[in-house]
């Protein structure tokens, strides 16, 4: 029944198979499979029909292809299947309830549909735009400024958006973060990463100013200026913690000095690094604030890709750890539009990342290092900051988590050491940093999480956020020449026009714009209103299935003054 | 336009449509059709050809492929033209100049200013069908679809109007681009998709070219002829607004006219160049004032429509404070005018959704104001009169209004003339009120769209005298009308001078202080003949002078009205106004104003002759008030203008304006009555008897209501209750 091939990624919304492939409470499926001890109790009610019914209540957003939850059955099974007893841990109580759930989804006769403004608010909700300010009429920033936005299908949300100015030194940094075993990683690294950069970033004069202001206890000079969207917060409570770290960083980098000028690749490196050290260290550590120590010990423990630019004047940088992507969009002389790739993700499908790997651990563990695409079987990143579980010792672990809070001890994940777990560290939050000199053609920088990558092309998206920036005037003027074009012909490729037009209009944000696209495709590539409906209908247990969370930034660059500079 | 026409019950054929090789008309939706009988076609390009063999006949060249570089003038006068092939002398010269009439028209020394701009206007030709269309298959026009569909060599030539058009040559002089227009498709769809709606069976028909072929419109839709206001022999023919062909034979007609006899055998006021000035001309203004043109050649024109663009050009100094008070403005040779002021709390209807040929939303509210005049006092902002100032060294004023002006003005100074300016037969070119400020000035005041026209007509007519100026001081004063039995106390108490008809008669005008600004021209008319006063202000004491008014008014319950109300009041008490019930084909002994006709002042005036003539023989046509017995205000389509006026079911004219009264509680008419024989339909002599005699009936929109005919205002209606005791003891009030 379930052994059917997966269909076509883009007609049909198959959910991504879950970045880490641990049992976690939202993980149901499983519990269909013959392999998984299920209560006995739950087994009469999902069996004969109704098991066809509950999985066309899961695909009932599109076709009724069983086949696209394929996939994810064939992983579930191979990859719970060593580590039954955690599923057999789990409530089934739980279990029970979000079936029922389902299936009285499924069997309410009518559909109901979000309204276009529904959609629309739901789409705009978390959206932020900035423009940099104008000096004298005259912006003579290379960045006109960006867009960014976030559609959940997680809840919460794992994915987390920073942007922020230096103000001691030039330039702007924006990054997306997708977090993983829950968003405690990415939220921390979302607050802490860019002071680790600016830090890295300053030179020895201004860290010692800020040194000495910190010591007499005289203000602090700025660092950053954040752009957050309201919903973006900061953990107020972890504050302090975060700023000793930070300060212990910085008396390090005053005491190093090299006198050397700062190299930017080198500093994002350095503060990536010393960020997950961080981490890693105050998870150790622990705090006395019983709150703040689960807080330390729920960030190491969970985990989180990064994807941070830094732009200033024509020096594009990105740094990139994880299967997040920056792609910059350029516009070809007879106006077209094409992406270059300024990441590598980190994933299996990176054969230079694989490679790394194992050169990284001995020969014998070559066969269990990548298994079904993942890291020891069960992450799909194959770098990230956090996740100590892929870089501690077992003795730390255990260490760690025995003297740790109740909850943790509760917490199963935790609990599990990775099979064929030999020769840890096997995962680094280290970067991959590119840099590009910024040309006039290139007018665009898309960062944006796996939940996008998954759904769209890099093309597509260069074409859509392309066309969208440049307002659709640059659809080619069709002439009918000497063709033989009928009424009804040219009413039709007109219509289609027109509703591509429509769906430019709607936006005013150009991240809104590509996830609305994202996850409204039809097949011709323009949005489709009734299935973007049926997608953001989705109750929050079944969103996940059908999407990843989406996080996007689309930085936009000034023309005029890259042109100048360069 | 304007008025209500009477759908012609048309034949609506089937799906099928007509069976001569027409493809099938898709009617379905269709609420009302109408068949034109003889407009189904019009002569196209082929008609050139002819004129072109008939012109060379006649002996007139024509210069083809030459261009004007300009027009020479000469004493304000024509002299000739130069073209790139050298000058060519000439006394006339047409300006025919289409979307680049603008440009040519500022070409010369003296400029003349042609109002009008370009908008890109799309046509689709397609190849034959196979079937080709009969040449007698009758042009299609689709108002909702906004299209219009013809027979094209066997084929569909089929374009609209759109509702976001795409203005251009706002910059000008892109003569040579004309011919570089593009396609846009994208433009054109909402058009292909509504012609593809009515006619389903073209889907299949090849299309062989989209055709951008721009028209040029005018800032308020209609043509414009005529003279020009400060050349002589200059004359215009231009901003046909797309409809060029099917106008151009009687626009011709009647240029012709004009330039041999020295107008028109019609009244062509709304299409005379000089209704606009210098004020229409920025591009800016054109521009987006035909974007809001060119889509509604396809609409349903209600009455009372007032553009919305180009809006805020002229405003009274008092504009912010009366807006803030609710005020909802109309436009008038673009200055702002209020149209009444809605009371806090009170909502009026979106814009779209107050588009009616009923009752309209605001009756209530300009019903209240209209009380406030009869009962207390309001104030109405009248700035946008065109009020001109004449003087001179001796006497020469005098002598030449006299000669101008049909009234007597030779009145002691102080006094206010209502008189008409007529033309040599008789008809009103103006009609104003003249105040005679000294022996040697009056002060006159017209309607606000007189502004260029009656400047011109005074140019043109006053002798070349140093010692003779006249000045346009419209901008110079502010016009505050005060309406009402207790604007006299208002006036008095503010100025501590008597104003009571013993010491401020009717018609009187004087300079005095209202609060503490000096040198108020008040004057006892109120243009709607209401007691009350028009105070004219220097504009810098228009603050000053409105605030204290209002704050001493309060007491008397004073408060704003707007236009609509002066307009019920003045049409109830049966006064015409020039430019809706008066035109150069009216004379005053049609419309009752034989009292503002002196014929035996000492002097002839112009239009003397024909005024003697009419009071001899009788006139043909004569203004009479109709007053609607069986309408229904709530349920029943409104009268506004235009309406065929019934005697003893016979047709004998129509309605030129009108409005509810609230004080008879009934529907007013005005309009003109002829007397048609019965067998010739020859004009007879329209007597007194005549008007008194008959039933009538006011067809509106094909129902006809009773009327009451009436050649004189109502008086005991409307007594004047005089209130002298109190105004005096009022008076003392204050100490």
């Amino acid at each position: 029944m379930l052994a059917a091939s997966c269909c076509d990624r883009r007609m049909c919304v198959c959910p991504g198979p879950r970045r880490i492939a641990i049992p976690v409470r939202s993980s149901r499926l499983p519990l269909l499979s013959d392999a998984m001890p299920a209560p006995t109790h739950l087994f009469p009610l999902i069996r004969n029909c109704e098991i066809s019914r509950i999985c066309s209540t899961m695909c009932y957003c599109h076709h009724k292809h069983l086949c696209c939850l394929s996939s994810h059955f064939a992983h579930g099974h191979f990859r719970y299947a060593p580590q039954k007893k955690f599923a057999a841990l789990y409530r089934p109580k739980e279990n029970f309830y979000q079936f029922v759930h389902a299936r009285d989804y499924a069997s309410t006769p009518q559909r109901f549909y979000l309204t276009p403004p529904q959609v629309n608010s739901i789409l705009k909700a978390n959206e932020y735009s900035f423009k940099v300010p104008e000096f004298d009429g005259k912006n003579v920033s290379s960045v006109l400024g960006f867009d960014s936005n976030q559609l959940p299908a997680n809840a919460p949300i794992e994915d987390r958006r920073s942007a922020a100015t230096c103000l001691q030194t030039r330039g702007m940094l924006l990054g997306v973060f997708d977090g993983h075993a829950g968003c405690a990683c990415a939220q921390a690294v979302s607050e802490r990463l860019f002071y680790y950069i600016a830090v890295s970033l300053l030179p020895h004069e201004t860290l010692l100013e800020i040194e000495n202001a910190v010591e007499s206890g005289r203000a602090l000079l700025p660092i950053l200026q954040w752009h957050k969207h309201p919903n973006d917060y900061f953990s107020k409570e972890a504050s302090k913690l975060y700023f000793n770290s930070l300060r212990t960083y910085w008396q390090e980098l005053i005491d190093l000095n090299s006198g050397e000028t700062t190299d930017v690749k080198e500093a994002l490196i350095n503060a990536f690094k010393r960020l997950d050290n961080d981490i890693s260290l105050e998870a150790q550590v622990g705090d006395p604030n019983s709150f703040l120590n689960y807080l330390v010990l729920r960030v190491a423990f969970s985990g989180a890709t990064a994807c941070v630019a830094h732009v200033d004047g024509v020096d594009l940088h990105v740094a990139n750890t994880g299967d997040s992507r920056a792609m910059l969009g350029v516009q070809e002389e007879d106006g077209s539009w094409s992406a270059v790739n300024l990441s590598y993700d980190h994933n299996a499908q990176n054969e230079r990342e694989v490679e790394r790997v194992k050169t990284e651990h001995p020969k014998s563990e070559e066969k269990s290092l990548v298994k079904q695409d993942r890291l020891l079987g069960l992450l799909m990143p194959f770098r990230a900051f956090g996740d100590v579980k892929f870089k501690w010792s077992i003795e730390l672990q255990k260490r760690v988590v025995e003297s740790g809070p109740d909850q943790l001890n509760d917490n199963e994940y935790t609990k599990f050491i990775p099979p064929n777990y030999h020769t840890p560290p096997y995962l680094t939050a280290e970067p991959e940093v590119i840099h590009h000199k910024l040309r006039p053609q290139d007018k665009f920088l898309v960062l944006a999480t796996d939940g996008l990558w998954e759904t769209m092309h890099r093309q597509d998206v260069a074409r859509i956020v392309g066309e969208y920036l440049t307002g659709v005037h640059h659809q080619q003027p069709i002439a009918v020449g000497g063709y033989k074009v009928t009424l009804g012909q040219m009413h039709g490729l007109l219509t289609e026009r027109r509703a591509k037009i429509s769906s430019v209009f709607e936006d005013q944000n150009a991240a809104t714009h590509l996830i609305r696209h994202a996850v409204g495709n039809n097949e011709f590539g323009t949005v489709d209103h009734e299935r973007l409906s049926k997608m953001l209908s989705l109750p929050e247990e079944l969103a996940r299935m059908y999407r990843d969370d989406i996080t996007i930034i689309v930085v936009q660059f000034n023309s005029h003054v890259i042109g100048m500079i360069s | 336009q304007g008025g209500c026409g009477c759908p012609i019950p048309g034949g609506i054929q089937g799906q099928a449509g007509c069976g001569s090789g027409q493809p099938g008309l898709l009617v379905g939706d269709l609420h009302t059709a109408g068949e034109l009988s003889d407009s189904s076609l019009t002569p196209g390009y082929e008609g050139w050809w002819w004129a072109d063999l008939l012109l060379s006949s006649a002996g007139v060249q024509i210069h083809e492929r030459t261009s004007v570089s300009h027009v020479s003038v000469q004493k304000g006068r024509v002299t000739g033209v130069e073209t790139d092939r050298g000058h060519i002398k000439c006394q006339y010269f047409v300006n025919c100049a289409g979307q680049w009439a603008y440009e040519l028209g500022h070409s010369g020394e003296e400029p003349v200013n042609i109002p009008l701009h370009a908008c890109e206007h799309f046509y689709l030709l397609t190849h034959p069908l196979k079937e080709p269309l009969a040449n007698n298959v009758p042009t299609v026009v689709d108002p909702d679809g906004r299209i219009y569909i013809r027979n094209w060599q066997g084929g569909i030539l089929s374009g609209g109007f759109e509702k976001n058009p795409k203005p251009l040559f706002t910059e000008g002089r892109n003569q040579l681009e004309i011919h570089n227009l593009q396609e846009d498709w994208d433009h054109f769809e909402p058009l292909l998709s509504s012609l593809l709606r009515r006619m389903p069976n073209l889907e299949a028909l090849q299309i062989m070219q989209l055709v951008n072929c721009p028209e040029s419109f005018t800032p308020d839709m209609r043509c414009i002829m005529g003279e020009s206001p400060t050349v002589r022999g200059y004359f215009v023919l231009a901003g046909m607004n797309s409809a060029g062909i099917s106008y151009g034979g009687g626009a011709g007609k009647y240029l012709a006219e004009w330039m041999v006899n020295g107008y028109p055998s019609e009244n062509v006021w709304p299409l005379d160049l000089k209704r606009f000035g210098t004020l229409q001309s920025s591009r800016t203004f054109l521009r987006h004032r035909v974007m809001e043109v060119m889509p509604l050649m396809c609409d349903l024109k209600v009455p009372r429509w007032d553009f919305q663009t180009g809006r805020q050009l002229r405003t009274s100094p008092l504009y912010d404070r009366l807006d803030a008070q609710g005020a909802r403005w109309m436009e008038k040779h673009g200055f702002e005018r209020v149209k009444y002021f809605v009371p806090p709390g009170k909502d009026l209807l979106d814009l779209d959704q107050s588009k009616t040929f009923y009752k309209p939303d605001w009756f209530d509210i300009v019903g209240s104001e209209v009380k406030c005049c009869k009962e207390a006092v309001c104030v109405i902002d009248m700035s946008s009169f065109t009020k001109f100032e004449i003087s001179s060294t001796g006497d020469q004023a005098l002598q030449s209004l006299q000669y101008l002006f049909s009234n007597d003005l030779d009145v002691p100074v102080g006094h206010v003339v209502h008189t008409g300016m007529l033309n040599e037969n008789g008809g009103y070119e103006n009609d104003c009120s003249i105040a005679r400020l000294s022996k040697r000035s009056f002060f006159m005041i017209s309607p606000t769209d007189q502004q260029v026209h009656c400047w011109a007509w005074l140019k043109n007519h006053l002798p070349e005298d140093s010692n003779l100026t006249i000045e346009d001081v419209t901008w110079k004063y502010t016009a505050l009308n005060l309406i009402g039995p207790r604007a006299v106390d208002v006036l008095s108490e503010l100025s501590y001078a008597p104003m009571t008809p013993e010491h401020f008669p009717s018609f009187f005008c004087k300079e005095m202080s209202v609060g503490y600004a000096n040198g108020i021209r008040v004057m006892s008319i109120t243009h709607t003949g209401e007691p009350g006063f028009m105070l004219y202000i220097p504009i810098e004491y228009a603050l000053h002078v409105y605030n204290e008014v209002m704050n001493m008014g309060q007491k008397y319950g004073i408060r704003n009205a707007g236009y609509y109300a002066l307009r019920s009041l003045r049409i109830e008490k049966f006064f015409a106004f020039w430019g809706q019930d008066l035109d150069a084909f009216t004379t005053p002994m049609e419309c009752g104003r034989e009292f503002q006709v002196k014929l035996e002042k000492g002097m002839e005036f112009v239009g003397q002759e024909a005024l003697l003539e009419q009071k001899q023989n009788g006139v043909y046509k004569r203004f009479t008030m109709f007053i609607l017995e069986d309408h229904d205000t709530d349920m029943d389509l409104w009268p506004w203008w235009g309406e065929p006026i019934f005697r003893n079911g016979r047709y004998v004219g129509k309605t030129t304006s009108s409005a509810y009264s609230y004080t008879l509680e009934r529907h007013v008419c005005l309009g003109f009555v002829q007397h048609l024989d019965e067998k010739t339909g020859e004009e007879l002599v329209v007597t007194t008897d005549f008007i008194n005699q008959g039933e009538y009936e006011i067809d509106i929109a094909g129902q006809r209501f009773q009327a009451k005919a009436k050649l004189y205002p109502f008086s005991s209606l409307f007594a004047q209750r005089r209130r002298k005791d109190e105004v005096e003891l009022s008076g003392y009030q204050r100490e």
